[in-house]
């Protein structure tokens, strides 16, 4: 497909904007021209930038799209759409899907799924056999299909001497492992965070050390097997302090939040409203400042989604029978940008979409230049837009930002060879 | 005073105002009155129909507001779990709707989850009474304590008050602090270190871990029920060393230095919590709460069936 994006200001690989607007002429696939005031010849689609600004694709870190198992709650193809929507064009999908994602077979059936979409699937495989816990999986093969990197996703590998054998056998064939902190033993049943809104609710918390015990645990192994470890989705203050620890001491360990994370505390489960129950918990401000310092200073490498679809059946009911997360792939940018306004510098913000996620699991990272394969994210940083639950493109609407302002939205996307305008309805406030 | 409530619902006392604890006591005194006399029964409640659900086992909290119903003249329907198509894999909106569609006003329901209350208010119409949900809140057995406890002592204010037992899983303690707070008394908790909750203190409390401590600070205790039942792990070794540490008999109420009121919310673990001889004592209140309990019930009824469409 041939566009013309008009009047667009290019982001570089350092978040930064440039001073003057730009038009990008895509054909076949490819940047064929970059300069401004260009006139669109025929059969070449033209899209009016409007002063935003152009980055390379953005990557989620971190989303589940239930397929296969749970089809009903998003799917595969309809995943794709809402990731287009939310201005990525690639994610990286957790293993946890049932059955789970462990064989050659199961990368393969994941690659397939996105070859004619513009939204690029990056599979993980699980570290362990169905994700039990008990013996590694075929890495290797798994690699040689296409995941790029191996975890058991929001169950923590609780057996030390598993999580070393991991580590050290996907060092071997250059792969990260994903690995989500919490000691299941000290967090145990808990809803939320433990705090003073839990104990007004009466609910059973998770203690924050919880993951900063499995933070610390993890770093020893990390360290003494020199492995490639990836903490995913953390959220406490503690573990922010122990992994620029490890950053700065030379470990080869990255850490990802979920842009959610940034934006609501722990007060907000006093309504008992199942909207607002992930995993890992809303946890106290101080924690929220914690994290965007650590996104600030480079600790925290990637913001995700952490897209996690549930349909009614699983959220409509009374709070410790519902299912942990939210439906977040298309606000994730919003989310983290409205978050950290005057906090976060967007420059950090964009780089932990952009170029963060591919270092962290050795993707190819694009260039926005004449003769490259275009892969690009249009987006507005400034916009001001209402997001509706209802305009969703995800099957799932389990937000708890319906009728909330977001600043920042994507606008459209190029790739593999395909553009999309983003759908949402935009509405502006004054 | 106007005849109602701040609040559309009873979900908690968290959510109320001093003037509505203040209006449900004044309530609960008439209406303790009517239940004295030979004729007990008003016909406040004749046109009002309300449902009794109970997800979880209950006996005398279930009695408790059936006589309150029936005292107010309310027609009523009881539902409980194990008879129910809740075991059929039906949702709880789906029960209390089923069971509403045939016209009931009014819901009083014990849940086994925290925020069920909160939950059903949400998604049906009608006025719900929480009759204690999980962990969270059991608002009326909070005003029946504090009503009591005015009754013998006068006041509320800078009464001093321990709640002693298993903190951790209490919905009476947590309702009863924010009442007991609400009302400016000076509220206290004892037990085991794994049965307190971390973060008790920010809500105004005292934590205290020796029993000895505690009875001697206060002016009453409100001793709970080891609540073996939501305990999915051991938060101590044994009931006997339990006792060891915080059983209260009748020698160590003799050797504190002023005569202390004792309550219980019921049932009572004869000999965990407390020893026959300190249950059956003079300073004992327990009976007295669980007539207060009919008269508070009424009260809260009346008061909320005021607002019905």
């Amino acid at each position: 497909m041939n566009v013309l994006i008009k009047s667009v200001h290019l982001v570089d690989s350092s978040g930064k904007a440039s001073k003057d607007a730009t038009d990008i002429l895509i054909e076949s696939g490819v940047i064929s021209k970059l300069g401004a005031s260009q006139t669109a010849s025929n059969g070449v689609e033209v899209f009016d930038g409007n002063g935003a600004w152009v980055s390379i694709g953005w990557v989620d870190s971190k989303a589940n799209f239930r397929d296969p198992g749970h089809e009903t709650k998003e799917g595969i193809k309809n995943g794709l759409e809402a990731a287009a929507a939310g201005g990525f064009t690639g994610v990286v999908l957790m293993s946890s899907t049932q059955p789970a994602i462990q064989s050659k077979a199961d990368i393969e059936f994941l690659k397939g799924k996105s070859h004619a979409h513009p939204v690029k699937i990056y599979p993980t495989g699980a570290l362990s056999v169905n994700r039990d816990g008990k013996d590694i999986t075929e890495m290797f093969d798994m690699k040689n299909a296409g995941a790029v990197a191996f975890t058991d996703d929001r169950r923590t590998v609780s057996d030390s001497g598993l999580f070393m054998r991991a580590l050290q056998y996907a060092k071997n064939i250059g792969s990260p492992i994903i690995h989500f902190p919490d000691d299941p033993t000290i967090s145990g049943k808990g809803q939320v965070n433990e705090g003073i809104p839990s104990t007004m609710a009466g609910m059973k918390g998770m203690p924050s050390f919880a993951e900063e015990l499995m933070v610390n645990r993890d770093l020893k192994i990390c360290s003494y097997t020199d492995g490639r470890l990836h903490f995913s989705t953390i959220s406490t203050a503690g573990a922010v302090a122990l992994i620029r620890k490890a950053k700065a001491e030379g470990l080869h360990v990255t850490a990802e939040v979920a842009a959610h994370q940034l934006f609501f505390d722990d007060t907000t489960i006093l309504e008992f409203n199942t909207n607002y129950k992930v995993k890992p918990p809303f946890r106290s401000k101080q924690d929220i400042v914690a994290l965007m310092e650590g996104i600030a200073d480079g600790t925290i490498d990637c913001i995700c989604s952490d897209h996690s679809p549930e349909d009614e059946e699983n959220k409509v009911v009374e709070f410790d029978f519902a299912a942990f997360g939210i439906s977040g792939i298309e606000t994730a940018f919003a989310v983290a940008t409205t978050a950290c306004q005057n906090k976060v510098g967007i420059e950090k913000i964009i780089e932990s979409f952009t170029v963060n996620p591919r270092k962290v699991f050795g993707l190819p990272v694009p260039e926005i230049k004449v003769g490259a394969k275009a892969e690009l994210t249009v987006f507005n940083p400034g916009l001001k837009w209402v997001f509706e639950a209802s305009s969703m493109v995800s099957k799932s609407k389990n937000t708890p930002f319906s009728g909330m302002e977001l600043i920042g939205k994507p606008l459209a996307i190029y790739s593999n060879g395909l553009f999309r305008v983003c759908p949402s309805p935009v509405v502006q406030k004054n | 005073m106007s005849q109602q409530l701040s609040v559309k619902h009873l979900l908690g006392i968290k959510d109320l105002q001093v003037d509505d604890i203040r209006k449900i006591f004044a309530t609960a005194a008439n209406f303790k009155d009517v239940i004295n006399r030979p004729i007990k029964k008003v016909p406040s409640l004749r046109d009002i129909t309300v449902a009794n659900l109970f997800f979880e086992n209950s006996t005398r909290t279930r009695l408790s507001f059936e006589l309150a119903e029936k005292r107010l003249s309310a027609d009523i329907v009881n539902f409980s779990a194990s008879s129910s198509s809740v075991s059929k894999g039906e949702t709880l909106i789906d029960t209390v709707n089923n069971i509403l569609a045939m016209k009931v006003d009014m819901v009083v329901m014990r849940h086994p989850k925290p925020g069920a209350a909160v939950f059903l208010s949400r998604h049906v119409n009608a006025k719900i009474i929480n009759a204690g949900d999980g962990t969270h809140e059991h608002p009326t057995q909070a005003l029946l304590d504090a009503f009591s406890i005015a009754e013998k002592l006068g006041e509320l204010k800078g009464v001093r008050v321990v709640i002693i037992g298993d903190i951790l899983h209490s919905r009476v303690a947590l309702s009863n602090i924010f009442c007991l707070k609400k009302m400016g008394a000076e509220v206290m908790v004892c037990g085991p270190v794994t049965l307190i909750p971390r973060y008790i203190a920010d809500l105004g409390v005292i934590v205290e871990h020796d029993l000895k401590k505690a009875l001697d600070w206060c002016d009453v205790a409100n001793v709970l029920r080891i609540q073996l039942e939501r305990q999915d792990i051991r938060y101590f070794p044994s009931l006997r060393e339990y006792v060891m540490l915080y059983g209260i008999n009748r020698e160590i109420l003799d050797s504190l230095k002023k005569d202390i009121l004792v309550m219980h919310p019921g049932p009572i673990n004869r000999g965990v919590e407390l020893s026959s001889d300190a249950a059956d004592s003079r300073q004992s209140i327990i009976l007295q709460q669980v007539e207060n309990g009919v008269a508070v019930r009424m009260a809260v009824l009346y008061l909320l069936a005021g607002q019905v469409d």
